[in-house]
């Protein structure tokens, strides 16, 4: 059910490295689901250095807020603008239009830690339960 | 965690695949496919809301009218069966132990819709008083009964409501719909037009199943909740509770000084006469970010309040919220701060019906 592609983490972010050390991150189905409909992120600046797991912003729906963790070390490249401008198209469509920033990487092997589809997909069913 | 109460329609909402949540104790649906949809659905068209949660209990008996103006700030006495009328039950210093429809039903039964949380309080400051008033019964009817609100510009277009679409603005009826005797008001808690119908727990599903087929959209709390805050209706709990006035919830218009002697007055005569210290506002956001229950309010560097209320607002497409302020920075216009993420944001006093203008606001409805 979650792509094949990208690596997740408990807090239900994925990751994607698109080529070398570059990647996107957003979050995942399972996550825009439980929020309901974004409606505003609060995300860091473009350049910004970040740490694996660290807190680097804020999701908010019409009813909840809920931090955003970096699923790696890096950079931030780029903050997916088209989602500052609409958040709802996180709901819409979390692994495509909807990510949410650009990483590169500083750290690669990192991503190796986090959990690949399969085992998100378990917990996502776990969690349903 | 103490087990959440569970409404009739409980098994409906999770056959609907709501998402579930607590609600002042209970297990209500939160949004059925989401807030925003269902708030505009309830905005443009019709929908239909769980509202059992909210108390039930019947007043009756010769001396029910001389009870209730004991107990509530507006007196019953001048209803007419058939009619209604929001008001409060306050303390003995004025301070609000809720807000309450009452209907009167006949010249000696009333019945009284109030919010879910503080019920056993409220039943037992009733069971206090009526002691006063010996041939009055206190019925508690909430778990035998459950309660729908079905809310929207075309609710009058349904077919199952055409039989009560002649009821004016706070009138209410006992009939029939489908198989079920109801109690049907023309009430609700959105700011839209809208009926709320009381009827056996039993048959509740089956007449909820009947005006969705009708073309009444399910809503969930999250949606409730929004357009509430929207209409600038008060939450109890939240922007109002015992430790809150009327005057300075700017509810003075629930509460009547002319007439009679009930629970607080004496207090409120005193509060009114001073002039209130604060008052509670509604504010926009004037940037896109949200305000927050709990957020604190800036002016010049120096906290004046706290959100009580803050979130989005689908129809006016931006954050919005109710919070009090010192009475001298109430006015619409004046240029405050929300503190959001450690960060003063700017926010405007605004017309609390923010709406105002696009739709009717509730006191003035007839």
């Amino acid at each position: 059910m979650n792509p094949k592609e990208n690596r997740y983490t408990t807090e239900h972010e994925w990751i994607r490295v698109d080529s070398g050390n570059t990647s996107k991150i957003g979050i995942t189905d399972y996550a825009q689901s439980a929020l309901g409909d974004i409606v505003y992120l609060d995300l860091p600046e473009q350049g910004t250095e970040v740490r694996q797991s660290q807190k680097i912003g804020e999701i908010e729906s019409v009813k909840a807020v809920t931090d955003l963790y970096s699923p790696a070390s890096g950079r931030i490249l780029e903050v997916n603008q088209a989602v500052v401008n609409e958040p709802n198209l996180v709901n819409e469509d979390p692994y495509g239009k909807g990510w949410i920033m650009m990483l590169e990487l500083s750290n690669p092997t990192e991503i190796n830690a986090l959990m690949s589809s399969d085992d998100y997909d378990k917990l996502v069913i776990e969690l349903g339960k | 965690m103490k087990e959440l109460k569970k409404t009739a329609l409980n098994q409906l909402h999770h056959e609907l695949k709501a998402k579930m949540g607590d609600f002042a104790g209970w297990e209500m649906p939160i949004w059925y496919v989401s807030i925003i949809e269902e708030h505009n659905k309830v905005r443009s068209s019709i929908g239909i809301f769980d509202v059992s949660d909210m108390g039930r209990v019947e007043v009756i008996g010769k001396h029910a009218s001389a009870f209730l103006d004991k107990l509530l700030t507006k007196p019953v006495a001048k209803l007419e069966p058939g009619s209604s009328q929001l008001c409060l039950m306050c303390l003995e210093d004025g301070g609000i132990l809720d807000d309450l429809f009452v209907y009167r039903i006949g010249n000696e039964r009333y019945l009284i819709v109030w919010n879910a949380d503080n019920t056993k309080r409220k039943l037992d400051w009733l069971q206090h008083w009526a002691i006063e008033y010996p041939d009055v019964i206190i019925k508690d009817v909430s778990n035998t009964t459950g309660m729908l609100a079905v809310q929207g510009p075309k609710v009058s277009e349904l077919d199952t409501l055409k039989c009560v679409a002649h009821l004016s603005r706070f009138s209410h009826t006992e009939t029939e719909i489908g198989n079920a005797k109801v109690f049907v008001a023309r009430t609700g808690y959105t700011g839209e037009d809208g009926f709320e119908i009381i009827t056996d727990a039993v048959g509740i599903e089956d007449l909820w199943r009947l005006l969705m087929q009708n073309g009444a959209a399910p809503c969930g709390i999250g949606a409730r909740d929004s357009l509430r805050l929207e209409a600038g209706m008060a939450l109890y709990g939240q922007d109002i509770d015992t430790s809150t006035n009327p005057y300075e919830a700017g509810l003075g218009y629930l509460v009547n000084l002319n007439d009679g002697n009930f629970i607080g007055k004496q207090a409120l005569l005193i509060i009114k006469n001073n002039g209130v210290q604060r008052k509670l506002v509604g504010f926009r956001m004037l940037s896109r970010e949200i305000a927050r229950r709990g957020y604190k309010i800036m002016k010049d560097d120096r906290k004046i309040g706290t959100v009580t209320s803050g979130g989005y607002a689908p129809t006016i497409g931006s954050g919005i919220g109710l919070g009090y302020v010192p009475a001298g920075l109430a006015d619409i216009g004046t240029d405050i701060e929300i503190v959001i993420r450690n960060c003063p944001v700017k926010a405007r006093v605004d017309n609390r019906r923010f709406l105002l203008g696009e739709i009717e606001n509730e006191p003035k409805r007839k």
